[in-house]
């Protein structure tokens, strides 16, 4: 019987090299990104509202939506040939899989916003390399916050007829405690603030992290089951 | 002497969806080098039944008991199409705590699939998906083997691998369990049938030399008394 981290990270490593091999949801999620962040840059009127007030958002409904294309596609690879089989029959806890997918999801979702954040500094014209290592922090806490709520919400939906369009109408709703706090805190280190003034939402977002991981940790042996 | 404890044992299972019965009160139990072949026309509960004993079902009433690993083939391959069917194999290994290279090479050459190992099972056909299928439930030397219709989309010489492959594992007092159209393939090789008539088990019988026509002459007359 395998251990439960070697059998996490074997199904972590396998999703992460399907994804290396297919490139299907990370070429969707990547052009999605740059063109949220594009259609957000054209859109503002320089003039009227500073890059500072829009950033944030744009940020951060970029990270969501080209999130949830890698979401949508984790528990897919699993239906494809009822794959869900072949790992239930295994003697490995739930959890494991749970954590598997949780850590083949946080490393695709990662690897998206490695990409885009420099575009979208780029785009913004953001003078932020002091900030940086807070940003990814603050990307960091709210990324595990909403990829745990979805890896359980995607096992959930994908036995319904209409999975892609199922997870986003239940998943948004759990993300807005989140990215509101990212939104915040994002704003709060854009501008510069000091670090006091984002005690607050770092605590929130913090919290949030460790209730939806826990929570969605113990909860999905039971999206399991037919 | 004392008597052999089952592989596997069901007592009292019925398996509802929804508002409809698929299974009635199902009791069976199979040793070590029993053979169980069930018979069933389309839409009997042979599936279902295939799935709780392999405890991918809960029952909705009843109890399944098994004593040992559990292997499975069903309808759909449970294999990843990105993958090659090394990789594959190799992952499923891992998900039974067997990181062993060689074993892998022996399942292959086993199952006639050594030339193709490191291709893409997207490319196989579907017997040679069947094979590798069969080939991934053998990985674990499990005590009980599962089988739902393993002879599907075999040619003649595939169809001779898998027989060779049910006779080792008679050979070696595993206990299997096959459901079938294709009793001409297993009939010689099960030591009982059961017969599967509108969700229950009929009966038992020893296979008792007789031949498919014989076995299914007996079901025809189950069925018509059900």
């Amino acid at each position: 019987m395998p251990s439960f981290w070697s059998a996490a990270l074997a199904i972590a490593a396998k999703d992460m090299k399907i994804e290396w091999r297919t490139k299907t949801a990370f070429a969707s999620a990547i052009v999605f990104a740059v063109l949220v962040l594009a259609v957000f840059y054209f859109a503002r009127d320089p003039t009227a509202v500073g890059a500072l007030d829009i950033a944030p958002g744009a940020l951060w409904v970029t990270f969501t939506f080209a999130a949830m294309l890698g979401l949508n596609r984790a528990f897919m690879l699993e239906s494809e040939n009822r794959a869900m089989d072949g790992l239930m029959l295994a003697p490995i806890s739930p959890s494991a899989i749970f954590v598997g997918k949780f850590l083949g999801n946080l490393a695709f979702v990662g690897v998206v916003e490695a990409v885009s954040l420099p575009l979208f500094i780029l785009f913004y014209d953001l003078p932020i390399v002091g900030q940086l290592p807070a940003l990814v922090g603050v990307i960091a806490m709210a990324t595990v916050a909403f990829v745990a709520v979805g890896t359980l919400l995607s096992s959930m939906v994908v036995r319904t007829r209409f999975a892609e369009l199922m997870l986003p109408i239940l998943l948004l709703p759990f993300l807005i405690p989140p990215i509101v706090g990212a939104v915040q805190l994002t704003s709060r280190i854009l501008s510069g603030r000091p670090l006091s003034d984002l005690a607050g939402w770092l605590k929130l977002l913090a919290s949030f992290d460790i209730i939806f991981v826990i929570l969605c940790f113990f909860l999905f042996e039971a999206t399991l089951e037919e | 002497m004392q008597p052999v404890e089952p592989a596997l044992k069901a007592h009292g299972v019925t398996r509802k969806f929804g508002h409809r019965t698929v299974l009635h009160d199902v009791s069976l139990a199979v040793s070590g080098g029993d053979f169980l072949m069930l018979v069933g026309h389309n839409g009997a509960g042979k599936t279902t039944l295939i799935r709780v004993l392999a405890g991918l079902l809960k029952p909705t009433a009843g109890t399944v008991q098994r004593s040992g690993a559990t292997g499975m083939v069903a309808h759909s391959s449970m294999l990843y199409d990105a993958l090659t069917a090394r990789e594959n194999l190799a992952f499923h290994g891992r998900l039974h705590g067997l990181n062993d290279a060689a074993l892998v090479q022996r399942i292959l050459e086993q199952m006639g699939l050594a030339p193709h190992g490191d291709r893409r099972v997207a490319t196989f056909s579907r017997g040679m998906v069947q094979r590798l299928s069969i080939g991934r439930a053998l990985l674990s030397d499990p005590e009980v083997l599962l089988l739902d219709e393993p002879f599907t989309g075999l040619d003649d010489a595939a169809a001779v691998i898998v027989r060779e492959v049910l006779q080792d594992l008679e050979q070696r007092r595993r206990a299997v369990v096959v459901a079938t159209h294709q009793l001409v393939e297993v009939v010689d090789l099960a030591t009982s049938v059961g017969f599967l008539v509108g969700g229950r088990l009929a009966a038992i019988e020893p296979v008792a030399g007789r031949d498919a026509h014989a076995v299914m002459a007996r079901y025809r007359e189950l069925a018509a008394n059900a």
